[in-house]
């Protein structure tokens, strides 16, 4: 043990920190693009659940099910190794986390959709609109307000469960902390650890904060807080 | 007019599910799933391998393998229209391909569920405090309990599992317990993933437990103050088993979520499903094989958790509770 | 003579086995306010919704200006666009504010630009009396506001014929009369109304035909004085004189 471990640790770590900030930079990328996949996937998803009938809507709900139901890391494992969908690590990561957070996106904007009242889709037809029109026009900027919150949700899990790409050597903060720790030093793994640990706490507390904000920016005035 | 689903609630999501788990179908390959895992289970951990050798398969590989050959032949002598055949012998490969690595997972699944039922069941113990503390506490304990859900809330699981198991004495502790390892009792990383399971999945348990206590009228608890109960009498007696039922459509999603992470326990060496897929698949290289089986298991076990849920929901069910929470 | 404007010709729906309207006929003509009554369950709403085929029917034909609209080839949004309607529960657009609701068919129905619409709309809230009110959101707005909204984005597609269900039954009594007074209004305007409602004060002074629907058949019409004076049908008395005494114990 050096002379004076907690001192010389903090030191390490501090030391250290571009290589932190830089994993830090992979994990807001993965995050970003992640959701931004899942959201082009998972946004018709929802719809074709709500509004669909037939081999479309069941094959949307089944691939759903699974999705769900199936650990991130066999997602990911699957697609790297087994499937070998690209050499990509990040790529990789993109695709895992896109699909499986479109498959919980899509029951946020289903949920959403179903939430605004039958009434208003009548209404929309009732001045002559078409069914996609109404749809568009009526029932999806109102669902869209709605799905603030789930989505709120959804965005810190996906940033959180992006230290799962750890498992394929990706370079994301937890990956970096895991390599100071076990190629650095190794007495420095609570302050690694700790530190790692914080600053994806900072990364969620500033995304819901900011999705705070966008939920009071978007809210109709006197209309119900989904 | 309009469908009935435009009457949605909080029910809609799990009746969704349950749309996937009243098809006979369905509930035939959950109990076939348990039968073998039942089986399997008592063979290997109570009988000592007395109906079969341990980490030998109860079915043979032969009449697959034989199958897809069959059907592969068929398939090439039907040319272009013969996928669906392939498609098929596929299928059969595949499984002429896991029936020998399904022993071993059978044990990985027994850990699998061990970790998630002691990681949702002592989380509970501390999210009812947790969320009763958030709802009714004063303004120190709120703090404190908001505290708590906001920072396990707020890391990543794996970061959790990594700080408790590298960076905190926890594991030379653990292994100093007598017992520890030996015979039934896993050893000591097995423990230390409970316990980031618990203080984890305690955070997030508390939250869907908070929101059902704010949605159990305030009246309520007045009326039971009225009668003369104490207001912590009144929230145990009156508060809680409202609010309780509430949550359980929450707390089924957090079993499911629960039953997945558990797969992080891999990260630190346990022995469960992933971990054995993961190192049998190290072995054979039949990536694409072992974890599309892995996958269907987890499915399996998440789909299982869902029935049992829905049962323990009707069970539990009040007249009038609950059923339009909108 | 012309066409009436509107004609149901032995008009059935059903819904599974249950029959909702059985055979219903009549006619109305440009200008006319007809009130329909009768008891819940009896099919009023539903033979509304068929009018704009927000309901489908099974038997029969409606004409609307000697056009048969419940062809199959029917366009039922051009349709829609010439019949207007107003709801028993509102149904305005939760995210739009009075003048949205009010403009968003003119600018995606009618295609046209923002602001040759909201200068319409502005005209429309002025005409239901709560031009001051065009930026509030549906949720800051009285039950009785909400309605006027809800009639002036009907009126603003310019219909020939407008459908009211029930304009005043989800609201508090004391806001039904702001309701009742803009609907008088484009009464005396010489709007074409066919009105689903119990407001007696409305029927007698403003209608020019009272339909009484029981049991999915019409039992009887005629001008207000008929009925209310000297009802022909046994059925009608009973349900009017029902009616009355329910009114006096509130």
């Amino acid at each position: 043990m050096p002379p004076f471990p907690l001192q010389s640790d903090w030191a390490f770590v501090a030391g250290n920190l571009d290589l932190l900030l830089a994993g830090t930079g992979i994990t807001i990328g993965l995050t970003a693009a992640s959701i931004l996949l899942g959201f082009l996937l998972g946004f018709p998803a929802g719809a074709v659940e709500v509004y669909s009938r037939g081999p479309l809507k069941r094959a949307v709900e089944s691939a759903g099910v699974v999705l769900r139901g199936t650990p991130l890391l066999v997602i990911i494992i699957l697609l790297f190794f087994g499937l070998s969908v690209s050499s990509s690590a990040f790529v990789t990561a993109t695709i895992a986390l896109g699909l499986r957070s479109a498959a919980y996106q899509s029951q946020i904007f289903r949920g959403a959709l179903q939430s605004v009242d039958e009434g208003q889709l009548e209404a929309a037809r009732a001045i002559g609109m078409g069914r996609l029109q109404a749809i568009r026009s009526v029932v999806v900027p109102q669902a869209l307000r709605r799905s603030v919150p789930g989505f709120q949700n959804e965005f810190t899990i996906v940033l959180k469960d992006t230290s799962i790409a750890i498992v394929i050597g990706l370079g994301e903060l937890l990956t970096v902390g895991q390599n100071l720790y076990q190629g650095g030093q190794s007495t420095a793994a609570l302050e690694i650890f700790l530190t790692v640990s914080l600053i994806y706490f900072v990364l969620t507390f500033v995304t819901n904060r900011s999705l705070d904000y966008v939920d009071d920016h978007f809210s109709i005035p006197g209309g119900e807080r989904a | 007019m309009g469908t009935p689903e435009s009457t949605t609630s909080g029910r809609t999501l799990r009746a969704r599910a349950a749309g996937l788990t009243d098809q006979p179908l369905t509930l035939l390959t959950v109990g076939v799933f348990w039968t073998w895992l039942v089986v399997r289970w008592t063979n290997d951990f109570l009988l000592d391998g007395a109906l079969i050798e341990r980490n030998t398969s109860f079915f043979p590989v032969g009449p697959f393998e034989a199958a897809a050959a069959t059907l592969g032949a068929l398939a090439a002598s039907l040319g272009p229209v013969g996928f669906p055949v392939g498609w098929l012998a596929g299928f059969f490969e595949f499984l002429a391909a896991s029936i020998p690595y399904l022993p071993q997972l059978a044990t990985g699944v027994w850990a699998t569920i061990l970790l998630t039922v002691l990681g949702i069941a002592l989380g509970f113990l501390i999210a009812v405090p947790l969320s009763v503390a958030r709802v009714y506490g004063g303004s120190a304990t709120r703090l404190l309990a908001l505290g708590y859900t906001e920072l396990f809330r707020g890391t990543p699981l794996l970061a959790q599992l990594f700080v408790l198991y590298f960076a905190t004495p926890l594991t030379t502790i653990i292994r100093e317990l007598p017992a520890v390892g030996t015979g039934f009792i896993p050893a000591q990383a097995f423990w230390v993933a409970v316990i980031a399971f618990m203080l984890n999945s305690a955070a997030y348990q508390s939250e869907y437990i908070r929101s059902a206590l704010n949605s159990v009228p305030e009246g309520q608890l007045t009326a039971a103050r009225a009668i003369g109960l104490s207001k912590v009498d009144g929230i145990r007696h009156v508060v809680l088993p409202q609010g309780l039922r509430y949550a359980i459509p929450g707390w089924s999603n957090e079993l499911v979520y629960l039953i997945k992470y558990s797969s992080l326990a891999s990260f630190i060496t346990v022995r469960e499903l992933f971990e054995r897929t993961d190192a049998i698949a190290s072995e054979t290289y039949r990536y694409t094989e072992l974890f599309v089986l892995a996958g269907l298991l987890y499915l399996a076990l998440v789909i299982s958790a869902s029935l049992v849920m829905e049962y323990v929901e009707d069970r539990v069910a009040i007249p009038g509770l609950g059923t339009t929470s909108r | 003579m012309s066409d009436p404007l509107l004609e149901l010709d032995d008009v059935y729906k059903s819904y599974g086995e249950e029959q909702v309207l059985s055979g219903v006929s009549f006619e109305m003509d440009a200008g006319d306010v007809d009130v329909v009554i009768g008891p819940s369950g009896s099919g009023k709403s539903t033979m509304l919704r068929c009018v704009n085929r927000l309901t489908e029917i099974n038997g029969g034909d409606i004409y609307l200006d000697g056009d048969c609209i419940t062809d199959a080839d029917t366009d039922v949004n051009e349709l829609r666009k010439q019949v207007g309607m107003v709801f028993q529960d509102f149904n305005l657009f939760a995210h739009l504010t009075a003048l949205g609701n009010v403009t968003l068919g003119l600018r995606k129905v009618r295609d046209m630009d923002k602001a040759t619409a909201q200068e319409q709309g502005y005209e429309h809230l002025e005409q239901v009396g709560l031009l001051d009110q065009a930026d509030s959101y549906p949720a800051e707005l009285s039950g009785g506001q909400k309605q006027r909204v809800g009639i002036a984005r009907a009126l603003a597609m310019d219909p020939k014929l407008l459908l009211f269900d029930e304009p005043t039954s989800a609201l508090d009594p004391e806001l039904v009369g702001e309701v009742v007074e803009v609907m008088r209004d484009l009464a005396a305007e010489g709007i074409t109304m066919l009105v689903v409602s119990h407001e007696m004060g409305f029927a007698r002074s403003a209608a020019s035909d009272i339909i009484f629907l029981d049991d999915g058949q019409i039992v009887e019409h005629g001008p207000p004085e008929q009925l209310f004076e000297n009802p022909q049908a046994a059925r009608t008395g009973e349900f009017l004189s029902r009616l009355e005494t329910a009114h006096e114990e509130e």
